[in-house]
């Protein structure tokens, strides 16, 4: 571990619903350019940690630093402000609206003057700006004024991480990106992480498919029964020992 | 020639462009059956039915786009339209100007309407009753304080310049409370179509939890959609005063499954998160004109909800058809 500030971390982090101990002192820290693959069986602690991570829950007992700062997140808005972007399991986008809609969803631009003061859209402005920000990432949607329901599964699935993406300013937290995607799409996602850490993002991966946390991730943190049990370089890891590793058969702690 | 048809077909599957085909024609065999039908006074009264329909239909568009329904509409017309004129009939009785007591008729009903609407969000948003049930409630609870309040007969005894103020007199085709409604209309349709308010509202139907996930205050915004319903039915109440010169308890009586009817032949899907004011407007306007239509070619009244329904029998099928050709 260097000495520099981590990007973003949670020291000593537990959560508690009512007898339940979903999270039990949980530490864990991300550097700029840095990908870590958080892996865990079903039940481990991930949504947990993931909602405490994006300012959706509060944790019961440890604290959240980010740049070295501590923060108490009131509300995913906060963490947003603050640049830390979540992508969620399947609730990323609204369907009947556009991809420009869908970017800009709850960051709106106005048009000039007075209408803007009314709440009135610079619809043209966010349909040419979306489109420029998914090709930043390295998103090519066809028309960002089509709707979402009129695109393919793994075009949905490119537009949410696009947007959260192209939104996060210092960490993005993706929750199962790479889920119900087709081989060559789950490449593209892989493709979009590996650009974000690129341009200095911090990058929490969760994901299911071991594969795909190997390829992409620096680091990996597998959670058991709501504890850390390994958090080392991906190097050190290999299919079988990560399996192992999650499922408990290899004890590295 | 393939651009043509393929422009045509376009045209066809564009729920407004089939509305106003349907207007139109409509209009027309009303006509040719009874001459008499084309006249500017039989517009003027179409148009009188339209503006309390169009008013609690572009409410009800806004909630259903938000992925609710509002069944308390017609009871709002109803219990506003009666606190009102009780509170008119009292100043009038104290020897109130007209113009003062008509302003504050006005106040009154607004009023009402806020408190069902702020009735409905605490239900919906505090209390977690989902939309169809919490607005039941206050559906129930208005049409039973409306029959409470006035002891079941209409309460009149308000100022007498009251029903001036509905006469047809701008071309003799819009009365002057009409034409504040279509103004309101024209506004409320830019709102929900341009502007971030629209765009939320449409978000919250079409993804709850990618709204939330946004950061918009899904609470709120329900909040206010609601309000806006309740107090849009209460303007209702108030037009209804103006006609009649009265405030009758029954006034508003289903007007929800009518306004509903309207939203749903306008193309707004019920699962929220899909629709265009455009087809409310052009949706309520078809239901006012059948119902005067009917009554010029001798067919009972009665029928025409059998018509309004079967119009939404169709308005529904073809939606259903569209999506499943486009799958």
């Amino acid at each position: 571990m260097t000495m520099t500030t981590p990007l973003y971390e949670v020291k000593n982090v537990s959560k508690h619903y009512g007898s339940v101990i979903a999270l039990d002192d949980v530490s864990l820290s991300i550097a700029p350019g840095e990908v870590i693959g958080l892996v865990g069986d079903n039940g481990a602690g991930k949504s947990t940690l993931v909602k405490v991570l994006s300012g959706a829950h509060e944790p019961t007992h440890g604290q959240i630093f980010l740049e070295g700062k501590e923060r108490k997140w009131g509300s995913p808005h906060e963490a947003l402000e603050a640049g830390v972007e979540t992508l969620y399991q399947d609730s990323g986008l609204a369907p009947h609206l556009s991809v420009s809609a869908n970017v800009f969803l709850g960051r709106e631009e106005y048009v000039k003057g007075v209408f803007g003061k009314f709440g009135f859209l610079a619809q043209k402005k966010m349909d040419i700006d979306a489109h420029a920000n998914l090709e930043r990432v390295g998103i090519a949607v066809p028309q960002s004024n089509r709707s979402i329901s009129q695109l393919s599964g793994g075009q949905r699935q490119a537009v949410a991480i696009g947007r959260a993406v192209s939104w996060a300013s210092k960490v993005i937290i993706l929750d199962e990106p790479t889920n119900h995607l087709g081989a060559r799409q789950a490449g593209e996602v892989l493709a979009i992480i590996k650009r974000a850490k690129a341009q200095g993002l911090g990058v929490i991966f969760i994901s299911h498919t071991l594969p795909h946390v190997l390829d992409v991730t620096d680091r990996i943190v597998v959670l058991r029964l709501g504890k850390v049990v390994a958090d080392a370089p991906t190097s050190e890891f290999d299919a079988e020992k990560l399996l192992g590793t999650i499922t408990g058969l290899i004890d590295s702690k | 020639m393939n651009s043509v048809s393929k422009r045509f077909k376009s045209a066809l599957g564009n729920q407004q462009v089939l509305l106003l085909i349907v207007l139109a024609v409509m209009i027309l065999g009303f006509s040719l059956k009874s001459p008499d039908f084309f006249a500017r006074p039989v517009f003027a009264n179409i148009l009188s039915d339209w503006y309390p329909l169009i008013l609690i239909a572009i409410g009800e568009t806004f909630v259903i786009i938000s992925g609710g329904i509002d069944l308390s509409v017609g009871a709002t017309v109803g219990v506003s339209g009666v606190v009102s004129a009780i509170a008119m009939e009292h100043l009038t009785n104290s020897h109130y100007g007209p113009d003062l007591t008509l302003f504050i008729g006005f106040l009154v009903a607004i009023g009402v309407g806020l408190v069902v609407g702020i009735l409905n969000t605490l239900m919906i948003t505090k209390a977690g009753v989902v939309p169809f049930i919490a607005t039941l409630v206050t559906l129930g609870a208005g049409e039973g304080l409306s029959v409470v309040f006035t002891g079941g007969s209409p309460i009149g005894g308000g100022p007498s310049n009251a029903i001036n103020l509905s006469v047809a007199n701008i071309f003799n085709l819009f009365s002057r409370p009409g034409i504040l409604i279509i103004v309101l209309v024209i506004v409320l349709g830019l709102y929900l179509h341009k502007t971030r308010f629209g765009r939320y509202t449409f978000a919250i139907g079409s993804n709850p939890f990618a709204a939330r996930a946004a950061g918009i205050n899904v609470n709120r915004h329900l909040a206010k959609v609601y309000i806006l319903s309740a107090v849009l039915a209460s303007l209702a109440g108030y037009y209804f005063y103006l006609r009649l010169s009265v405030g009758a308890p029954t006034t508003g009586n289903g007007a929800e499954l009518q306004a509903i009817a309207a939203v749903v032949i306008g193309g707004v899907a019920l699962s929220g998160g899909q629709g265009n004011f455009l087809g409310t407007v052009l949706g309520a306007a078809i239901i006012s004109v059948v119902a005067s239509g009917l009554l010029f070619i001798n067919v009972p009244a009665n029928w025409k909800q059998v018509v309004v329904a079967a119009l939404i029998f169709i308005a529904v099928f073809l939606q259903e058809l569209r999506t499943r050709v486009r799958k």
